[in-house]
């Protein structure tokens, strides 16, 4: 499985044509085509190229809408997988 | 614009400018919905489809009636509508509730028209979590739309046998719980 960095992740924030990925439970996501996640930006507040793990605990809906994109990767850190 | 209103909902430590943004999506949901649920109304024929057709129409009419509810609000606490219709199309908080590439297919039907509502019921609660002991009046008013759209779920729900809503469909006027807010 493709590694990601935290840095890599990053630069896949939506915006400008780039596409949208997001962290979660150390895999990284690709939400590009999502129409909830427009710009890069889901909700007015979640934003791509980060990890959402932390956020999602507030979402109302659970991990499952985050299963149903196709996985890039593993996100890892600098110390290995996160 | 209500500017103590905003003022005291800032004070209480709500993000008033993600909350106006999250307002407009809503917004923009509830009158995109409106229209995509005016051709799956149309489409809902034959025997099985007039059986879900008077529903659908309530849940069309009630969605219309959180958009005009919405809008005030909106407007109170500094925010607008995007002046290009396509825009607000396209920043809805909820995907299009299109037909069903088979028109005739009615649990398909029921599905796109279950999701949307389950999109509308996260959306709410989220607006009501957000404002709860904070802003007062956009959480009567989002509570209010909530209870709607977890009406409009457990119908097409019942319809989709995954059982029982627990209540009869509408008698006489819509909107019973968002009507306050329209007169």
């Amino acid at each position: 499985m493709r590694e990601i960095t935290l840095d890599e992740l990053r630069t896949a924030d939506g915006r400008e044509g780039r596409p949208a990925w997001i962290g979660y439970g150390g895999r990284v996501y690709d939400v590009t085509g999502s129409f909830l996640w427009k710009g890069g930006v889901h909700e007015a507040r979640h934003a791509a190229g980060r990890d959402l793990t932390a956020e999602l605990e507030d979402a109302p809906h659970g991990v499952e809408f985050v299963e149903r994109f196709p996985m890039v990767g593993r996100l890892i850190t600098k110390g290995g997988s996160t | 614009m209500a500017k103590v209103a905003r003022e005291m909902v800032e004070r209480a430590g709500v993000n008033v400018d993600q909350l106006l943004e999250l307002l407009v999506k809503n917004a923009a949901a509830e009158l995109t919905t409106y229209y995509y649920y005016t051709i799956l109304r149309v489409n809902l024929i034959g025997l099985d489809g007039e059986g879900i057709k008077e529903i659908a129409e309530v849940a069309r009419i009630e969605d219309r009636n959180h958009f005009e509810a919405l809008v005030p609000r909106i407007y109170e606490l500094g925010g607008k509508l995007p002046n290009c219709m396509k825009e607000f199309h396209d920043t809805s908080a909820c995907p299009p509730a299109n037909l069903p590439k088979g028109p005739r297919d009615i649990k398909a039907m029921l599905q796109t028209l279950v999701e949307a509502e389950r999109c509308a019921v996260r959306g709410y609660t989220h607006i009501c979590n957000l404002t709860a002991g904070k802003d007062h009046r956009t959480y009567d008013l989002a509570l209010a739309i909530l209870n709607e759209e977890i009406e409009h779920e457990s119908w097409f729900s019942e319809f989709l046998g995954e059982g029982p809503s627990g209540h009869f469909m509408r008698h006489g006027e819509t909107s019973p719980f968002v009507s306050k807010f329209l007169k």
